[in-house]
């Protein structure tokens, strides 16, 4: 058996005879990203956002005859934004404090210009400057076109109204003014009594056309209003604790905490005991050092997510998820553990050499691993120095590398790329991790 | 005519600005044992400890002919492990071809508890014997010792001295560092390092 063989089966029974140990290094990383995924979720779903009405909107607002219930409509559109009714000074207070993310103003007179439905009032949206700046843009986006989806259709159907006018004749009346339209019918009609002539044919030959055309007007309108409709059939989809995601994110948090920690603890574990020198004796090099504390994170890394991909697995069968969990997928999964768990426990040898001792190295550990984790929970697009910083560890893609393994449909190009970035993060935490290894035999 | 089985030509070691020893010259002959003696932080384990391959010289040179057993001041064993895991552990690592029989035969020679309780849950005096039954895995010719009697009883310091005269008797040898001035007995030659220098190498100044 080979030197770091056999210290792979010596950190492993060190860590079988320290129960409490494992136990409190399984529960402790699986409780923090239970944690972040409530966070997270609860962050997602619902950012405040004050609502300042400066044209005092009554209940009920009348629009081309019909009305519409504003807080019911409010109620019903804002479902991603907690929406609350505040002054135009508590609102701006809120916002420079953060206690709200956007506000968004109904200006004077907004009412008034709705009801004429000849032109299009504004609302008006401020955000801060931080992070959530664009999410909360995007989710205001989307709660003025539900409201826009809910007032196109009583606009059609106001524009409908003049289209019978213009096809049948009658009594209309437009921004309160009264006028009756003669209507093609009525044309007809007149064109009827005429004496036969090349004039009234050509009248007439117009008369059909304009029908034909009008007659087709109600399903333009509508294609115009929605040129793409989305249908939501109702189905068993999945929760968020149940998606792809947090499933990827809760196994990379979960073997990051882990990996980072044995590793420090075991490398500096051997100063700790006085071996460090006695092994420096030609018998187990630095380099196999290390490789016995990166297969000591691999090993353990993987029986790990093992357990945590079938418990999630029997939680998705059992609860009848759509799409079930991947199980054929599983052993690939296994495969990225293995390699994200290696990485992260290079870069606990790291830490465990420079700290010296296993306790000064433990907390070393969990001050990083928790940044680390953070980092790569950053969205791109809501703070590119922090994406950029993620990029460069391995959590962000161990993350990748796990979704694209339990669901992408053709995975092997993201598995190449972020098989390629976590060989490059491992083999430069490696490579300091070898020299640092200097400083437990000093 | 002896053979030389350990030489070292101006080996140091410096941490940082610190000189814990300066270049120091040392020799050891086929059957000799050789006291290191001085005060604390004199520079006896630094010494002992770039003999043994342990720890890199700043600079100078070790030539080892034959092989090395090392007995570090601290106990240096796994704390989880049992004695015999231990030593069957570091047998492997060694290379000893049968490592069942070595450990148990060491286990047997210094009466180490046969049971599997942790050796870190050992008394002090056999973790101590556990330090020194470590570093006759290898069925070493020359054994560097340092302070290995610090914390043994009577009876156990006159067996480790027994492995020491029986190694030298079989034409090994043997270098220890001491603050027990009584032990000086055991050696043939003396050195006295102090500030992490060779200061004597007279028995006789080391009493006065």
């Amino acid at each position: 058996m080979s030197a770091v063989a056999l210290l792979l089966r010596k950190d492993l029974t060190v860590l079988r005879r320290s129960p409490l140990l494992l136990a409190a290094l399984l529960a402790y990383p699986i409780v923090i990203a239970l944690l972040v995924g409530l966070v997270a979720g609860y962050a997602s779903s619902k950012p405040r956002v004050a609502w300042v009405d400066e044209d005092n909107v009554p209940a009920v607002v009348q629009v081309a005859g019909h009305r519409f219930h504003v807080q019911t409509i409010i109620n019903e559109v804002s479902s991603n934004v907690t929406l609350v009714r505040m002054s135009a000074d508590e609102a701006a207070r809120e916002l420079s404090s953060g206690k709200v993310v956007a506000t968004i103003t109904v200006p004077s007179g907004f009412v008034g210009t709705l009801e004429t439905a000849a032109r299009s009032p504004s609302l008006v949206l401020r955000t801060g400057k931080g992070a959530l700046a664009s999410r909360v843009t995007q989710q205001v986006q989307a709660l003025v076109y539900q409201l826009n989806r809910q007032l196109q259709g009583v606009f059609i159907k106001a524009n409908l109204v003049f289209v019978q006018l213009l096809l049948h004749g009658g009594k209309g009346s437009f921004l309160g003014r009264q006028f009756t339209v003669l209507g093609l019918d009525g044309t007809e009609r007149l064109l009827a009594g005429m004496p036969p002539g090349k004039r009234v044919r050509a009248i007439r030959d117009f008369v059909r056309d304009a029908r034909i055309g009008l007659a087709q007007t109600g399903t333009a309108l509508k294609a115009t209003a929605h040129p793409i409709l989305l249908r939501q059939p109702k189905d068993k989809g999945r929760s968020w604790v149940l998606s792809a995601q947090v499933q990827s994110y809760g196994i990379a948090l979960t073997v990051t905490f882990l990996a980072l920690l044995l590793a420090a603890g075991a490398a500096a574990a051997e100063r700790d005991e006085g071996t460090v020198g006695r092994l420096r004796r030609g018998l187990v090099s630095f380099g196999q050092l290390v490789w016995s504390k990166v297969a000591l994170a691999a090993v353990v890394g993987v029986a790990l997510g093992a357990g945590i991909a079938v418990v999630f697995g029997i939680v998705v069968e059992l609860g009848g998820v759509t799409g079930g969990e991947p199980w054929g997928r599983i052993p690939l999964l296994l495969v990225g553990v293995a390699l994200a768990a290696a990485v992260v426990g290079a870069a606990g040898a790291l830490l465990g050499a420079l700290a010296r001792e296993a306790r000064t190295a433990s907390l070393l550990a969990v001050l990083v691993v928790l940044p680390v984790v953070f980092l790569g929970l950053v969205p791109r697009d809501a703070l590119a120095f922090a994406y950029w910083v993620s990029e460069a560890l391995p959590f962000a893609h161990a993350v990748r590398w796990f979704g694209a393994a339990l669901y992408d449909a053709s995975p092997w190009r993201t598995l190449g790329e972020q098989t390629a970035w976590l060989l490059g993060i491992g083999g430069v935490l490696w490579g300091l991790a070898r020299l640092s290894m200097r400083r437990l035999a000093a | 005519m002896t053979q030389t089985l350990l030489r070292a030509t101006g080996v140091a070691r410096r941490y940082g600005d610190v000189e814990a020893l300066a270049p120091t010259d040392f020799e050891l002959a086929e059957g000799e044992a050789v006291a290191l003696v001085g005060p604390n932080g004199a520079g006896k384990s630094t010494l002992l400890a770039i003999l043994a391959g342990a720890i890199e010289a700043s600079e100078g040179v070790v030539d080892a002919r034959a092989s090395i057993g090392w007995v570090p001041q601290r106990p240096a064993h796994y704390a989880r492990l049992s004695a015999r895991e231990n030593l069957e552990l570091f047998a492997r690592l060694e290379g000893v071809r049968d490592a069942t029989a070595a450990a148990a035969r060491l286990l047997e020679r210094f009466s180490l508890p046969r049971e599997e309780r942790p050796s870190g849950e050992l008394s002090v005096g056999n973790r101590q014997r556990l330090n020194v039954a470590l570093s006759l895995l290898a069925e070493p010719r020359v054994l560097l010792l340092d302070e290995p009697t610090a914390s043994l009883d009577p009876g156990q310091r006159r067996r480790v001295w027994e492995v020491v005269n029986a190694l030298r008797s079989d034409g090994g040898a043997a270098c220890f560092a001491t603050q027990n001035l009584e032990e000086v007995e055991h050696a043939d030659r003396v050195l006295v390092l102090e500030d992490g220098r060779l200061v004597s190498t007279s028995v006789e100044e080391v009493f006065e």
